[in-house]
């Protein structure tokens, strides 16, 4: 396995290849910075250029992309509470605050160290399961999909103990929108109105795109100002502090990547969620949980290393059995397509080479992607001293253009525009917005996996403690529901007894 | 003033040299409309033919590849209908995908039989593909499994779900459908994993499955048997059943003029017997099946009335 890792480095270390591969960082930070736009859109727009080029150099440059739109993702989640792509979402939560009390530099600092780290962990994951790869992609069938789900939307029902209720109403409606459109099981039509657009479902990025970027623009210009509300308090040169928390943190970094290098490698569920549970599992983990969402730098390493990790779970599908494991791994395998390449189970048998030159351009790419980002940290930051009425205007129609760019539907841009104002109402009545976008992501799933095993079974609910992995999942959720009622009622017990006393 | 002038007049002198003319076809850039995500197999079909057909025009002009996912693409499909008829828009469909639907009586915005045909690139049939290890050799095992045979499928609309119903009911085979398999990949995972018996998928996209021995063929359908082992629709008695294949078809709205439509059909089939593009075909396992216009027009016409007949499955 050294020398494929080391035959790849060479194949890779060509200036040409190298500027390539540079090519693929830039464009796929700006890429990521943009809400709306992200690595799929970067690759299909980069495909014909492709033509001309030799696989390798097709492959380290879609490897550039690939690695690099987590980092330019982080960078607008943490300066305007606007996810770049999906999967930063959860680098919101504790991010924007931290950019709000100015310290934008120390949280873009540790996003920039978390993500190579947490793609350099993927990577290594990846080439340890890689001889048993099969076999661990086809431990998740219909019963695992659906566990999967519920353990996704239980740990969003009790990410926030504080606020339940309100999480719960949220990832209702998130359950609700997620149940639009074409189902794949019944066939039938479910609240579209006999619209081709609705029939597709409501998409997830202008939804986030709404949820977050639109609403926070809105809130910014009602309330006036910067996103840093003190202009002196901003700090710009806290991106030491930023790395240093990272490597402190090295076992949240580790966790967060295992995260995402395995939910990584389940099909259809993928970034979002990893980095969703990447955060909450170091949430709860941790000694003072009600202070997350208030700023924490451990709340911005966990999702990151999560992000960067996936990418290498991601492959593990498409290595094994020639499906993709996310959206971009799709296109990448029609670049491998255009450049005379088969993709199916014979893949790391036929096209070894390729494979590695993109693990190693991932890499490489998280690596360059985090440098980049750290060199620009300064000028960054003073956008959370841009004033509203210019920042908003501006980053509100570079979003819904971005938007309006993925599939060029007008309907995408209508979704962002509705949800934007739903998302003002919910934080200006305080209730969460990642349920609802967990729940959009997780709802079919929950839903296909559910009707699938009840199928398969014949309406036998033994089916989800029909194998050892689904054992584990209920496990797993059983012991989060525990974890979070047990500490609860021992303490009312507690205190009833004292009352007694 | 003068600079202006100046500036303008080799803007003019640019333009003047460097387009074709404007009174032949084509004079600007012809985007082929692809109804399904970048990345997909017809996706990579379309653009690698792209690049080919741009040798064969009578100016040099680009084609450009648009994807136009949506509505399983009934959006693609609705788009090159109301394009205007001049040639510069066409589109690669899925027959029968955009078939069904029309028969079905959904509602859609275009006709299938109104639409210019311009040529078949590829046809594809079926495999009823098993695990590797299952005790099934053939469709007399399947029938004789003695409790219905369970398939997987995509969604209950989906051309693989409709072949599965067909076959399955002119066989007297008696099953069971698990649906909301996204992809032909997930449910080949599913027969792999042991989730379902079998499934229908296409004869194309399971070439490496079988290579790499994680599947086997009970039967084939859509396409010749040479191997005596496993029948095809012929062997099996059901020669009509050869209709249900995936044909790739090349068409332009409806009514565009009989000499544009003549330069498209041309540059197709002459990129079709490109060496270059069979070379690519061969390392990526893609096949091919020319057809010129008036053929294509033919076998749309009687898929047509072929799948009219089995309507009463099509629901």
């Amino acid at each position: 396995m050294i020398d494929l890792l080391l035959n790849a480095l060479s194949d890779i270390a060509s200036v040409k290849t190298i500027l390539l591969l540079v090519l693929g960082v830039m464009f796929g930070l700006v890429f990521g910075v943009i809400p709306g736009l992200g690595g799929t859109t970067a690759l299909a727009i980069l495909m014909p250029l492709t033509f001309g080029m030799t696989a390798i150099d097709a492959f380290a440059m879609s490897g550039g992309i690939m690695g690099a739109v987590a980092m330019g993702g982080a960078i607008s989640a943490i300066l305007l509470n606007t996810p770049g792509t999906a999967p930063n979402a959860a680098t919101t939560l504790d991010g924007y605050p931290l950019a709000k009390q100015g310290r934008a530099a120390e949280a873009i600092g540790a996003a920039a160290t978390a993500s190579p780290l947490g793609g350099l962990f993927g990577v290594i994951t990846l080439l340890m399961v890689l001889p048993v790869a099969k076999q661990l992609v086809l431990l998740f069938g219909p019963p695992e999909f659906f566990l999967l789900a519920v353990f996704g939307l239980v740990t969003i029902a009790l990410s926030d103990s504080t606020n339940l209720l309100r999480g719960l109403v949220s990832a209702g409606v998130g359950l609700m929108l997620a149940f639009v459109g074409y189902d794949t099981v019944t066939g039938g039509e479910r609240f579209t109105y006999g619209s081709d657009y609705l029939f597709d479902g409501i998409p997830l990025v202008p939804a986030l795109v709404g949820l977050f970027g639109v609403t926070e623009m809105i809130h910014l210009s009602i309330t006036g100002g910067t996103v840093a509300g003190d202009a002196s308090a901003v700090r710009i040169h806290g991106v030491m502090k930023g790395i240093k928390a990272t490597l402190k943190n090295w076992r949240i970094v580790i966790r967060g990547s295992l995260t995402g290098t395995i939910i990584g490698s389940i099909p259809g569920v993928g970034g979002t969620v990893a980095t969703f549970i990447a955060y909450s599992t170091t949430k709860r983990a941790d000694a003072d949980p009600e202070s997350f969402g208030t700023g924490r730098i451990e709340g911005v390493i966990a999702p990151e290393s999560a992000n960067n990790a996936k990418d290498s779970g991601a492959l593990l599908p498409t290595i094994a059995f020639g499906i993709p494991g996310s959206a971009e791994m799709a296109v990448f395998l029609g670049i491998l397509v255009l450049h005379g390449m088969q993709p199916g189970p014979t893949m790391l048998l036929n096209n070894e080479r390729e494979i590695y030159v993109l693990i190693i351009a991932l890499t490489l790419s998280a690596v360059f992607s985090a440098i980049i980002g750290i060199a620009l940290v300064k000028w960054l930051a003073m956008i959370t001293l841009v004033r509203g009425q210019i920042l908003a205007p501006l980053v509100i129609a570079v979003s819904l253009v971005g938007t309006y760019a993925i599939n060029s539907r007008p309907g995408d841009v209508v979704i962002a525009a509705i949800l934007g104002m739903v998302g003002y109402l919910m934080l200006r009545f305080n209730y969460p917005r990642l349920p609802l976008v967990i729940a959009l992501v997780l709802g079919e799933t929950a839903e296909r996996g559910f009707l699938q095993s009840m199928m398969i079974s014949q309406g036998s609910w033994g089916i989800f403690i029909s194998s050892v992995t689904s054992i584990i999942m209920v496990l797993l959720i059983l012991i989060t529901l525990g974890w979070s009622f047990i500490p609860g009622i021992l303490k009312s017990r507690r205190a009833a007894k004292a009352k007694s006393d | 003033m003068k600079k202006l002038i100046l500036v303008l007049s080799i803007i003019g002198a640019l333009m003047g040299c460097s387009g074709p003319s404007s009174d032949t076809f084509p004079n600007r850039d012809i985007e082929i409309i692809i109804p399904y995500n970048a990345g997909g197999g017809f996706d990579v079909y379309a653009r690698s033919l792209a690049q080919y057909m741009e040798r064969y025009l009578p100016e040099e002009i680009n084609i450009l590849p648009i994807n136009m996912p949506g509505a399983g693409g009934r959006r693609g499909a609705s788009h090159v209908y109301r394009a205007d008829p001049d040639g510069y828009t066409i589109g690669i469909f899925n027959m029968p995908g955009i078939l069904l639907p029309q028969i079905q009586g959904v509602k859609i915005n275009y006709d299938v039989n109104q639409l210019s045909w311009l040529s078949t690139l590829s046809i594809d049939g079926y495999g009823i593909i098993v695990d590797d290890e299952s005790p099934i050799n053939s469709v007399e095992d399947i029938k004789n499994m003695g409790r219905p045979v369970v398939y997987g499928a995509t969604g209950p609309s989906s051309t693989s779900y409709i072949a599965t119903t067909i076959v399955s009911t002119a066989l007297e085979i008696p099953y069971k459908v698990i649906t909301g398999y996204k992809g032909s990949g997930e449910y080949i995972l599913g027969v792999i994993r042991g989730d379902v018996d079998a499934a229908f998928a296409n004869y194309s996209t399971i070439q490496p499955y079988l290579e790499s021995g994680d599947i086997k063929l009970a039967a084939v359908i859509g396409v010749d048997s040479d191997d005596p082992n496993i029948m095809d629709a012929n062997d099996l008695g059901v020669p009509d059943l050869s209709n249900i294949k995936i044909v790739r078809m090349m068409a332009g709205p409806p009514g565009m003029p009989e000499d544009i439509r003549s330069t498209l059909e041309q540059a197709m089939l002459s990129a079709l017997d490109d060496q270059d593009f069979k070379a690519w075909l061969d390392a990526t396992g893609n096949d091919v099946y020319p057809a010129n216009a008036v053929d294509t027009k033919t076998a749309v016409d009687e898929m047509s009335s072929f799948y009219d007949k089995f309507k009463e499955f099509l629901d």
